[in-house]
């Protein structure tokens, strides 16, 4: 007991200095956070703000009989995976392209990178401007101008998912490029060079002896970009407000809409708690692909 | 061979700044749009406007209450910043210099907000605003904004202080100085460039943030820009000569920011990531 006291007495500067953190997270984040497990089993609505009763699983049946909740949840899978698939895959060779020895490579750079400063709400209003069927979409313009017909980018429940991916690939692929540069110009230029004396190939050396090397930015960028790609919200609520016929509904969207403006607190939290467990699945499976990818 | 070489570095260097031409014609036809008008954009939607006008600026400013708005986000944005240095750094300090076990659960537990998303408890958080009287004021706002970003920050911090001497810490405890004035006076002086990385991460995610205004700021008085764009949107989404002032008045005061600051925020933004 005493032991505990003198030793208490001597951390007491130390929880000083960790008490405004501790308290701040759990009030605004852990709090809320439990808060909605225990919501997700109760039958809490607008309807019924009063009395409110444990009421088992019933939620997550619910949910998972709901068309437009499973519907939210597949579109928010393939957003995320379209989004990490193309960012890198496009993200890569820039950066290889921007590490040669060129004479404008930092404007290059800062013009790569510039949108990833804008706020994704005003990218998502520009591009709605550029993607309309109205005589004044500019890319429309550029389609008909060819020959072809109008196309209805955002209109269209077939394509609509596709095109709000779009405008973030555009949005973020200089980012990541920034980031796989940073990581690249770690890798010493003797290998290359030996690389070279050996008689490699340009897709050679890329393939054994950038993209390995590149891991560690690669298990960042992917992980990243796979976690944002799940919480997507503002670009949609931009672009086309979860339409048309659901079509681009995602997870947060549906969180809001049903859960928030519509008053179905108790689903809404249910729907919190799929998320959750969602995101941490596929952030784990990941991570351990990339461990074996390392350790290979 | 070296001329072959060269010239193939030519051609990729013409050939990147083709892409990054095309690239950028987004913001470049936000930018020309604005000082047109809408018969004009109609007809020559990437041409240097003809019939330079800075009408639509006018009524932007003033349909958006812009400068209302604007201080509101800088009030935001500098009390988070500000929130989010003092908390993490202190919190940091002490899970990176004591090896007590508990110190590395409580890292853990911060850690957790880097993978699970906010978004999941905003029912409650709802919830808790209201029952805290916190609706529509800013110090709400800034207090759930700065929560978001502390767990990366404190990530971010810890890491740098792990790469700090101890010497002149010790040094300090020998000639008698407490832990809170070696931490003030010694320590927090050696963070410059963390402080500086959190501060354009924080500053720049209070300010892209639409979400929390949008649920708990209400009165216009309140409002920030995003917010402001998002209502005038409604209203005027034919006449788009006027929204793209809005738009690009928005984005106006980061385009300053990221050109003058440029080598800070892109290093800024990619720190933590690699190294991390």
């Amino acid at each position: 007991m005493n032991r505990l006291a003198v030793s208490f007495r001597k951390e007491a500067i130390y929880i000083f200095f960790l008490a405004p953190a501790i308290l701040l997270y759990f009030t605004f984040f852990i709090l809320p956070s439990l808060q909605t497990f225990y919501y997700s089993f109760t039958n809490w609505s607008d309807v019924n703000p009063v009395d409110v009763t444990f009421v088992g699983f019933k939620n997550f049946a619910v949910l998972l009989r709901d068309e437009v909740y499973l519907k939210g949840i597949t579109n928010t899978f393939t957003y995320a995976i379209l989004y990490m698939v193309f960012v890198n895959v496009c993200a890569i060779p820039l950066a290889v392209a921007l590490n040669q020895k060129l004479v404008t490579r930092s404007l290059l750079r800062s013009i790569f990178f510039l949108p990833a400063v804008f706020s994704v709400l005003v990218i998502g209003f520009l591009w709605s401007f550029l993607y309309s069927t109205s005589d004044f979409g500019l890319i429309n313009q550029i389609v008909t101008g060819l020959g072809f017909e109008k196309i209805n980018f955002l209109g269209n429940p077939k394509i609509a998912l596709y095109a709000v991916v779009f405008t973030q690939v555009w949005q973020f692929v200089g980012y990541n490029m920034v980031i796989y540069l940073a990581n690249l110009q770690t890798i010493p230029s003797d290998y290359y060079e030996a690389a070279k004396m050996d008689g490699a190939t340009g897709l050679q050396t890329f393939r054994s002896i950038t993209l390995p090397l590149l891991l560690p930015a690669i298990s960042f960028c992917t992980v990243m970009t796979m976690i944002n790609g799940l919480k997507v919200f503002d670009i949609v609520f931009a672009l086309t407000g979860g339409g048309p016929a659901h079509a681009t509904e995602t997870i947060i969207s549906l969180m809001i809409t049903k859960g928030i403006n519509e008053g179905f607190y108790g689903q809404g939290s249910a729907f919190g708690i799929v998320f959750m467990l969602l995101v941490l699945l596929l952030t784990t499976v990941h991570l351990r692909v990339i461990k074996y990818l390392e350790n290979r | 061979m070296e001329s072959k070489r060269t010239i193939s570095l030519k051609l990729l260097e013409i050939g990147l700044l083709v892409l990054a031409a095309v690239f950028i014609i987004p913001v470049y036809y936000l930018f020309v749009t604005t000082f047109k008008t809408s018969e004009e954009a109609l007809l020559h939607p990437l041409r240097v406007p003809l019939n330079f006008t800075l009408e639509n600026y006018t009524s932007a400013l003033e349909s958006m209450k812009y400068f209302t708005a604007l201080k509101n986000n800088v009030i935001i944005s500098v009390a988070g910043v500000t929130i989010v240095i003092l908390f993490s750094s202190m919190a940091a300090y002490v899970i990176a210099r004591r090896k007590r076990k508990v110190y590395g659960y409580i890292f853990m537990f911060f850690l957790t907000g880097i993978m699970v998303p906010y978004q999941m408890g905003l029912l409650p958080l709802y919830k808790l605003i209201s029952s805290l009287d916190l609706i529509n004021t800013l110090t709400g706002v800034i207090l759930i904004e700065a929560c978001y970003s502390l767990p990366l920050a404190i990530f971010l911090f810890r890491n740098f202080i792990d790469s700090v001497p101890l010497e002149l810490e010790e040094a300090a405890f020998i000639d008698g100085c407490g832990v809170f004035r070696t931490y003030w006076t010694i320590t927090f002086r050696l963070l410059t460039p963390v402080v500086a990385t959190v501060a354009i991460l924080t500053a720049l995610a209070t300010w892209n943030n639409f979400l929390t205004p949008l649920l708990f700021l209400h009165s216009r008085e309140k409002g920030v820009l995003l917010l402001e764009l998002y209502r005038n949107v409604g209203e005027f989404t034919i006449d788009y000569a006027r929204l793209f002032p809005m738009l690009f008045l928005t984005i106006l005061p980061l385009m300053l920011f990221y050109l003058s600051m440029q080598r800070f925020i892109i290093e800024g933004m990619t720190a933590g990531s690699v190294k991390g």
